[in-house]
């Protein structure tokens, strides 16, 4: 018969090495998920002074014109980030995935580096690089296109989002690029012999071959950027100089959040916001997941 | 045979207890060896290096005058000032003993109901002091809630007109002919080309420079009862006014940014004129060294023949925690910092920044000449028009406005870019008027 010793550790182990994980993911994750449901049903000043209002702080919300502007900022991020970042992410896979392609892992790594720097860092670079007169964009553009040097790519608001958009092209094509490359060794080079077989060119084995075989990976990269997407924070915020940009042009459904949680102190707004937020993006994602079919059962 | 390696006897493994021996020593060792932290007897938290060097060098002054008091003077970013202090009222956590905030961050802290303001009532102080008659009056404004006054004012902030002397000169530009924005800009419109040299800086993305001239003329974004005027006519015709300077093919002003790149532009003569609060006239001196002896400062353009001269940008309250154990003692630092003549001479010449002790002008330090500003008496030019200086009003909705402001300015210099004069009135009222809804809503909102 084993020790008693022996076998209470045996037993309890597990459960004392998993503790500081739960401790943690109750105090930080799964209390303050359940606090914020409650709080999205009062108006608050902080959390000592908080008056229930029901459903209040969602009907004022769908009637905020600032969150109209928020979504609809955010949803043009987004739609940027799948209709642009991941058709250039794959374009870029399919150009480094030959092993003829000279100096390819170097290419590879280069187009992968950015993503190691965080967004701060990076909102910061390109605040410098959008800067009207001395900035390096203007200059270059201005020597190519004659475009005026002082156009003011974060001060004008029709420019504020395409510069916020071509700064995350830079920051996440690359790191997208990582997920198409694996994807595309594990499709089956079998098809394409097959496919060359039956007079395929190339365009009609891509559209036939590689993106079948690719479509699982392409939908969980369409998911991760639209959630990501939609979390959209830091960048517009650093690079705005902490505000939402000329005519709100760079506000984001989390900054308004952010603005009203911990600037105003309403932070039963934000908790509602917060909330529409999650359900918007678990609706969006599940669409993706329909339309591009991941349910459906192989007949 | 019995088994006696390491597993039998401990089956979860090596690693998991070494992790476990780690935790374990580390925390026995951080309990037995807590990081020592100096008690100092008050603490405070400015948010601007410009105030805390002058005020780390007068702490030694105090602490004599006050034997066994520790005074630490800790410089916060302005963001955490503003975010840890409103996270540790609200959770009764830590708070530092005497604050210094932002003036459009301060009406943020008198939201909820006055007896959850994390500030003491600083006015039966102040009017037993006697300091109350001895402060510039409107500088309160920004500060004061429901009758009470939460912070101390740090400053006036003058508005002048900083100007490159030189390039005014080869143009033949004399200043003192210039009374009024409507003589402002027509020389503007003379010495501007659009796209190489602009007669003044103005935005056309933030409300900062919007609001000086809605202040000029007795506008803001609230009156002294706490009623949103942001939409009101005054506002209107300063918007109507405004815009055209930023936007259109007549237009005076532009704007790059801040820091270096607005430094580069007063260099390279991009910019022939800037407003300049007291503030700025230190930044101007700090930044571009090179433009020595060839600035100068003009009191604001008036709006009307005899008008006022002035507007105001910025300032900073110093406000005493509730949590502070001995206000006593706070409101003598407060005291030391803020009224002693003799420190704010020095704080002062460090920073170009008007105390609005009155009494304060009278040291020779503010009539002191500047070589920087073509030998100009900067204090004095700045203390006269202290009295001038008009007053901004408190809510905590203050931020919001402004960014919904920053928004209407934007849109309407849009409009005016594409359209001109063509419907402008109607668009910015409309604009104008939008915005004041939105904000109202969210006052209707607030219960407290």
């Amino acid at each position: 018969m084993r020790p008693l010793f022996f076998r209470l550790q045996h037993r309890w182990a597990p459960y004392l090495f998993i503790s500081p994980f739960v401790v943690l993911f109750l105090t930080f994750m799964l209390y303050p998920l359940v606090k914020s449901i409650l709080l999205s049903f009062y108006i608050t000043n902080g959390p000592k002074s908080q008056i229930f209002v029901g459903l209040e702080n969602f009907r004022f919300l769908f009637g905020d014109p600032a969150f109209h502007q928020a979504v609809w900022n955010t949803c043009v991020y987004a739609s940027a980030s799948i209709f642009l970042q991941l058709p250039l992410s794959l374009g870029l896979a399919l150009l480094l995935r030959g092993s003829g392609v000279r100096g390819r892992n170097f290419f590879r790594f280069g187009f992968f580096s950015p993503h190691l720097l965080g967004q701060v860092f990076v909102a910061v670079l390109f605040s410098v690089i959008f800067i009207p007169k001395f900035g390096l964009l203007n200059r270059v553009l201005h020597f190519l296109f004659g475009v005026a040097v002082d156009t003011k790519w974060l001060g004008n608001p029709d420019l504020v989002m395409p510069a916020l958009v071509l700064t995350s092209l830079w920051m996440y094509v690359g790191f997208n690029m990582i997920y198409f490359l694996a994807a595309l060794e594990g499709v089956d080079a079998s098809l394409y012999e097959a496919a060359q077989v039956d007079g395929a060119g190339s365009f009609k084995q891509f559209l036939h071959v590689t993106l079948p075989g690719i479509r699982g990976v392409a939908v969980f990269v369409a998911i991760l950027s639209t959630i990501g997407s939609f979390q959209l924070f830091e960048l517009p915020y650093v690079m705005l100089n902490n505000t939402a940009g000329p005519d709100n042009a760079g506000l984001t459904v989390v900054m308004y959040l952010y603005q009203n949680g911990f600037v105003s102190g309403d932070l039963g707004y934000a908790s509602a916001i917060g909330w529409t937020l999650t359900f918007a993006v678990l609706i969006i994602s599940l669409l993706q997941m329909q339309i591009s079919g991941t349910w459906k059962t192989e007949g | 045979m019995t088994d006696r390696s390491f597993e039998a006897i401990v089956p979860v493994g090596k690693a998991p207890v070494l992790i476990l021996l780690i935790t374990v020593a580390s925390g026995l060792f951080l309990l037995f060896n807590p990081v020592s932290s100096e008690k100092a007897t008050l603490r405070f938290w400015t948010f601007a290096r410009n105030h805390a060097i002058p005020y780390q060098k007068a702490t030694p002054s105090f602490e004599a005058k006050h034997p066994g008091t520790n005074l630490d003077v800790q410089l916060v970013h302005g963001e955490a000032v503003t975010s840890r202090l409103r996270a540790a009222f609200w959770a009764d956590l830590d708070v530092p003993d005497l604050v210094e905030v932002e003036i459009s961050r301060a009406g943020s802290f008198f939201r909820g109901p006055p007896e959850e303001v994390g500030f003491i009532d600083l006015l039966p102080l102040l009017r037993a002091s006697g300091y109350y008659d001895r402060i510039v009056k409107t500088r309160f404004a920004p500060y004061a809630d429901r009758g009470k006054i939460y912070g101390l004012p740090h400053d006036v902030h003058p508005v002048m007109l900083a100007y490159r002397r030189d390039l005014f000169e080869a143009a033949g530009v004399d200043v003192t002919q210039i009374e009024t924005w409507e003589d402002f800009i027509r020389v503007g419109r003379e010495l501007t080309r659009v796209g190489e040299r602009y007669m003044i800086e103005l935005s056309d993305n933030h409300s900062g420079h919007y609001e000086m001239f809605l202040f000029q003329r007795d506008g803001g974004y609230f009156d002294a009862e706490g009623r949103l005027t942001m939409d009101n006519e005054v506002a209107l015709e300063t918007l109507l006014f405004f815009i055209p300077l930023i936007a259109g093919p007549d237009r005076i002003a532009s704007d790059l940014g801040s820091g270096r790149v607005f430094t580069q532009a007063i260099e390279q003569g991009f910019f022939l004129s800037f407003v300049c609060p007291d503030w700025r006239s230190k930044v101007a001196e700090t930044d571009i060294p090179r433009m020595h002896g060839k600035m100068a400062l003009m009191p604001l353009p008036a709006v009307e023949p005899g008008g006022r001269r002035t507007s105001t940008w910025g300032g900073t309250m110093l406000g005493i925690t509730k949590a502070c154990p001995d206000p006593e003692l706070a409101w003598q630092v407060a005291e030391h910092m803020y009224f002693d003549k003799a420190e704010l001479a020095v704080r002062f010449r460090e920073t170009n920044i008007l105390p609005p002790l009155k009494d304060a002008w009278e040291h020779p330090a503010f009539d002191e000449e500047r070589a920087y500003w073509s030998g100009q008496p900067l204090g004095r030019l700045y203390a006269d028009l202290a009295d001038e200086v008009p007053p901004q009003y408190a809510s905590p909705l203050v931020e919001t406005v402004k960014s919904k402001m920053a928004g209407v300015v934007s849109a309407c210099a849009v409009y005016y870019r594409d359209n001109g004069e063509e419907g402008f009135a109607d668009f910015a009222a409309k604009r104008l008027g939008d915005a004041a809804d939105e904000v109202r809503r969210y006052m209707r909102r607030n219960p407290y």
